[in-house]
């Protein structure tokens, strides 16, 4: 569960203008609407389908890994969210998972930012709902060896991320994987193809299973043996706000849960189950079990890169530029000017300013707030400006 | 030395508030200060409703079928200009513009333009016996000019504001418009260059007779009231150089972002702001990114009115590194708002503003050395600030219409 703080509508006379949001004018607060638009149409329905489930089928469980700026924006714009959040946890049933707070891309830029950024979250998550987290997964499933090191420092039992067949080597990805590290942290991968027949193709009348049912879904898992694990990891808002109510989305969640639960050898189990049941004890299985990745993948787009947050000079440079105020900002003594430089780090902002196109093309403009890559790009230059003049 | 009364009909193009470049500010500017020394206007325009204009007579000479709902009859049927003044980002209202001049079939352009020829041909009989001469303002009333002066044999005056050659670099502009712009001049009886600038480019590039050609400046309204300058309008603690104008090659703001890196190896906080809107937009954030300049070069978009006045009040320089400018009253406007002006070697008003730096487009290091020299010296600025101003003093309207009156006796008398 996230939502950025988005960048309100500026200009350059905005510049230099101490004590102004930069994310809400008076006149209008786009993150409110967006956030209490999402809410009704997804987190309050899918919040209370999931506590109907957890209560009717002692089987269900389920992860949540909800970012500091998506909580922060629960308790101003819904609180509602958060307290079915708090309830569902209370129940034993719901694990939450650690990440950034700003749902950033520190792990990419500045390890010690990063490392911060993770203590904020994991404190809020102990202030809000009494949980501390175990199990890490970064910003947009991002991760490389080099990530891995940095969150196994901090002590995590295991990570999620993506599978990628280019690092899998055509193993499968319904088995417990472990970190090229010295730890060997173990890692949980993405089922792609099952997760996204839910979040993405679901609705859509071109695909050859459309309408899918619980059945055919079930049958899709149960083509894996019963010791083998299917990662099903997913935007929240894919009930609901990707996938409307009206294309059954939420009925058809329900049934798969009852369906799948029928069989006694289908289980849901949490992150830290799924770990603490098929971590292997036995040393010399780790090397075939290493997922070895040198460089960044995510989630995102066809080739599970990077990309969509930093590829072309508009996303390098703004990042450059923001992640080289670094030492200015931490000596300054204006907490607020911290602040801004923080949420100025969700990868969104650079998400934005992507211009590649073709099919991810439309993704990213569907997720996008603004007109196109280079109004994000502008705004988010104009606000960079303002948060230097602050520092001199 | 006086002058007898005249009486011209004047073949416009377009005209405040419906414009879109400089043309229809300078000539608001030249027909209120000729009304104010007793000439009578005849104005034609390509299009309907100008607003309250009580100082000359507008003759209608649009074609009701070049309008339709998203072209309204107020504007021209293509914005031939786009000068100084910026375009507004979202608007679509016209079916040309003189950017997007090239993707369009050439035989569509020749027609509207020999449309509003005989349009105007048609209004002008009926006011035949009352005009002395013909004026016309750039090449797309040539036309017009040349059909009425046939038909009449009066005498007549091509205006040039701006020329092919300054808007495509290169010479690689359209054929037609080249074509149209030299027989206009030629069978002109004088030609008006709105600078000894435009002047030489008419000698050297289209052949035109030198003893044909007067120029005559624009001039510039005052601001009043007195423009409220200095840096609290935004970003106090830096100093601020500012381009205006459209983002296309003719304005050369991809040398703007070349010198905003030399200025920022010397003044680090320094803050450059891009004002305006055109087909190098992109172009010119990838060349901001590139150069890693994000936070520091800003684009403000289409700005208007009190933003625009706003950020020339602001500005700590003003630069204008075009590859051709017949005029650039955008400079002047700078000036008058008490902001130290660098122009183009290639441009007009550099002759009106003496006191302004002049530097090749692309000499970054020149540039460089003056606007530190201009952030840092405070007494060095000021004594330019006010050396401008006085030089402003004389580029006036009234200055501009005298020697326009000049021009037409001379026209009316066959003098060459």
């Amino acid at each position: 569960m996230h939502q950025p703080h988005r960048l309100r509508e500026v200009n350059v006379f905005d510049v230099g203008h101490a004590d102004q949001s930069y994310f809400s004018s008076e006149k209008r607060d786009e993150n409110a609407e967006i956030f209490r638009k999402v809410s009704q149409k997804s987190y309050k329905p899918m919040l209370n389908l999931l506590l109907e489930l957890v209560q009717n089928h002692r089987g269900f469980q389920c992860a949540f890994s909800i970012s500091g700026v998506f909580l922060e924006q629960a308790e101003h714009y819904d609180p509602a969210v958060l307290e079915l959040i708090q309830k569902l946890v209370k129940t034993g049933k719901v694990e939450l998972i650690a990440e950034t707070y700003y749902h950033s891309l520190a792990a990419l830029h500045s390890p010690a930012e990063f490392r911060v950024q993770v203590q904020k979250h994991r404190h809020m998550l102990q202030d809000l709902f009494d949980v501390t987290p175990r199990v890490f997964r970064n910003t947009e499933l991002i991760y490389s060896n080099d990530i891995a090191a940095q969150i196994e420092e901090l002590g995590y039992d295991a990570i999620l991320t993506e599978a990628v067949d280019r690092y899998l080597h055509g193993r499968s990805k319904t088995q417990l994987y472990y970190s090229k590290t010295e730890g060997r942290t173990p890692l949980l991968l993405k089922h792609a193809e099952l997760s996204d027949d839910i979040a993405f193709r679901f609705s859509d009348r071109n695909w050859s299973s459309y309408p899918l049912n619980a059945e055919m879904y079930a049958d899709w898992v149960e083509v894996y043996p019963e010791n083998e694990i299917v990662n099903l990891f997913m935007d929240f808002e894919t009930f609901g706000e990707h996938q409307w109510e009206d294309t059954g989305i939420f009925n058809f969640w329900r049934a798969v849960v009852a369906r799948l639960l029928e069989r006694s050898w289908n289980k849901f189990v949490t992150p830290s189950e799924a770990v603490a049941t098929l971590s292997s004890k036995k040393e010399s299985l780790f090397d075939e079990k290493v997922y070895d990745v040198p460089d960044p993948i995510s989630w995102a787009d066809v080739d599970r890169d990077i990309t969509a947050w930093q590829d072309n000079e508009l996303q390098q440079d703004t990042l450059r530029q923001l992640y080289g105020m670094e030492e200015t900002v931490l000596s300054s003594t204006d907490r607020s000017v911290l602040d801004k430089w923080r949420n100025l780090q969700t990868s969104d902002h650079f998400y934005y300013m992507c211009t590649k196109w073709s099919a991810d093309g439309d993704v990213h403009s569907y997720f996008s707030p603004y007109t196109s890559p280079y109004e994000a790009y502008r705004r988010y230059c104009i606000i960079l400006a303002d948060l230097q003049e602050q520092l001199l | 030395m006086s002058t007898p009364l005249h009486s011209v009909l004047m073949i416009g193009w377009e005209y405040p508030p419906h414009n879109s470049g400089g043309l229809g500010v300078a000539c608001e500017g030249l027909t209120e200060a000729l009304y104010g020394q007793s000439t009578q206007i005849y104005f034609t325009l390509p299009h309907t409703n100008v607003g309250p204009v009580k100082h000359m007579k507008v003759l209608d000479c649009s074609n009701p079928a070049w309008f339709d709902e998203q072209n309204p009859s107020t504007h021209p049927p293509f914005f031939a200009y786009s000068g100084d003044v910026l375009r507004p980002a979202k608007k679509k209202t016209t079916i040309f513009e003189r950017h997007e001049l090239h993707a369009l079939p050439e035989s569509e352009l020749e027609t509207r333009v020999e449309e509003y020829a005989e349009l105007v041909a048609q209004k002008a009989r009926s006011v035949t016996g009352s005009y002395d001469v013909v004026h016309a303002h750039d090449w797309m009333s040539f036309p017009a000019a040349m059909r009425v002066a046939e038909a009449t044999k009066k005498p007549f005056i091509t205006h040039v504001h701006s020329t092919e050659f300054d808007r495509i670099p290169g010479g690689a502009g359209s054929k037609y418009i080249m074509e149209t712009e030299y027989e206009g001049m030629s069978r002109a009886t004088r030609v008006i260059a709105v600078s000894f600038y435009t002047k030489q480019l008419l000698v050297h590039t289209y052949g035109i007779d030198p003893d044909k050609i007067d120029v005559v400046h624009n001039g510039i309204s005052p601001v009043s009231p007195s423009p409220d300058t200095g840096r609290h309008h935004f970003s106090p603690k830096r100093p601020v150089i500012v381009f205006m104008g459209r983002l296309t090659m003719q304005k050369g703001a991809d040398h703007f972002i070349a010198l905003a890196q030399s200025v920022m190896a010397k003044l680090p906080d320094a803050l450059f702001i891009v004002a305006g809107d055109g087909d190098m937009y992109h172009q010119l954030l990838f060349e901001t990114a590139h150069r890693g300049l994000s936070a520091n070069v800003l684009f403000s978009g289409f700005i208007r009115d009190k933003q625009r006045e706003m950020l020339l009040n602001r500005a700590d320089v003003f630069v204008m590194p075009s590859l051709s400018e017949p005029f650039g009253l955008v400079a002047l406007e700078a000036a008058q708002r008490h902001t130290p002006v660098i122009i183009s070697k290639n441009a007009g008003v550099a002759e009106v503003l003496p006191s302004s730096r002049v530097a090749d487009f692309w000499d970054v290091q020149a540039m460089t050395s003056e606007i530190k020299n201009l952030v840092t010296d405070h007494q060095y600025r000021t004594e330019m600030i006010d050396n401008q101003l006085k030089d402003l003093s004389s580029v006036t309207w009234e200055n501009a219409a005298q020697k326009v009156r000049a021009v037409y006796q001379r026209a009316f008398l066959g003098r060459k």
